[in-house]
């Protein structure tokens, strides 16, 4: 078991896989990371030593925002947008769709599951 | 995608002139406009515009946090109060 960033324990899976479980590492980075540190993306975590285990640890921590530090980074930021006052915070705080998309049907990722409305039918 | 950085930020030209009056001591009580599409500018920290909402004026009182975003963002256009509770007043 590879400890990397923290608290992630990625299987024996391969490398640009188990990388992913990284929050804030996907596809694209988990390759990136794999030809600096220079591992063949087709092995596994389980076959590593536990130098090149260190040296990817070494580039994520340098390189690369993960995990706390992210979460908290993208936590700021929508607390700014809703600490302006302007109109992307407001739809955060009203938990709304942020973008512009309709809200007329859907939108339900940002509205949790549909509230039935009292009297509605007939 | 956003805006070519060669252009530089949009802003209304009269927003300029009234900004830098401001900064003289006129227009009290705040700039009056109607420019929602104008960036905010590192210049424009500090003063206060009332940005038309299509109905009132919207104080908008400009903090540094607030440059490169657009006076409309802060001038909200609809307001909402929910879903009325006249239809359960019905229903009983």
């Amino acid at each position: 078991m590879a400890r990397i960033a923290g608290v992630n324990i990625p299987t024996n899976k391969r490398v640009t896989i188990a990388l992913r479980y990284i929050h804030g590492i996907g596809a694209a980075k988990a390759a990136e990371i794999c030809e600096k540190v220079g591992i063949a993306p087709e092995r596994r975590v389980n076959e590593l030593s536990d130098s090149e285990v260190l040296q990817i640890r070494e580039t994520i921590d340098t390189d690369y925002m993960v995990e706390g530090d992210l979460r908290r980074e993208v936590a700021v930021n929508i607390k700014r947008l809703m600490d302006q006052g302007c109109y992307r915070g407001l739809r955060h705080r009203r938990g709304l769709p942020v973008r512009g998309q309709r809200t007329h049907t859907n939108a339900r990722t940002r509205k949790g599951p549909a509230k039935p409305i009292a009297g509605k039918k007939k | 995608m956003p805006r070519s950085v060669w252009k530089g930020p949009f802003v209304d030209r009269y927003l300029l002139k009234k900004a830098e009056e401001s900064q003289e001591g006129k227009h009290k009580g705040g700039i009056k406009s109607w420019s929602r599409r104008s960036t905010i500018l590192p210049q424009f920290v500090g003063l206060t515009f009332n940005v038309y909402n299509g109905q009132k004026f919207i104080p908008v009182h400009v903090t540094e946090d607030m440059v490169g975003h657009k006076f409309g963002e802060f001038s909200p256009t609809r307001s909402y109060y929910g879903h009325g509770a006249d239809k359960k007043a019905k229903r009983k």
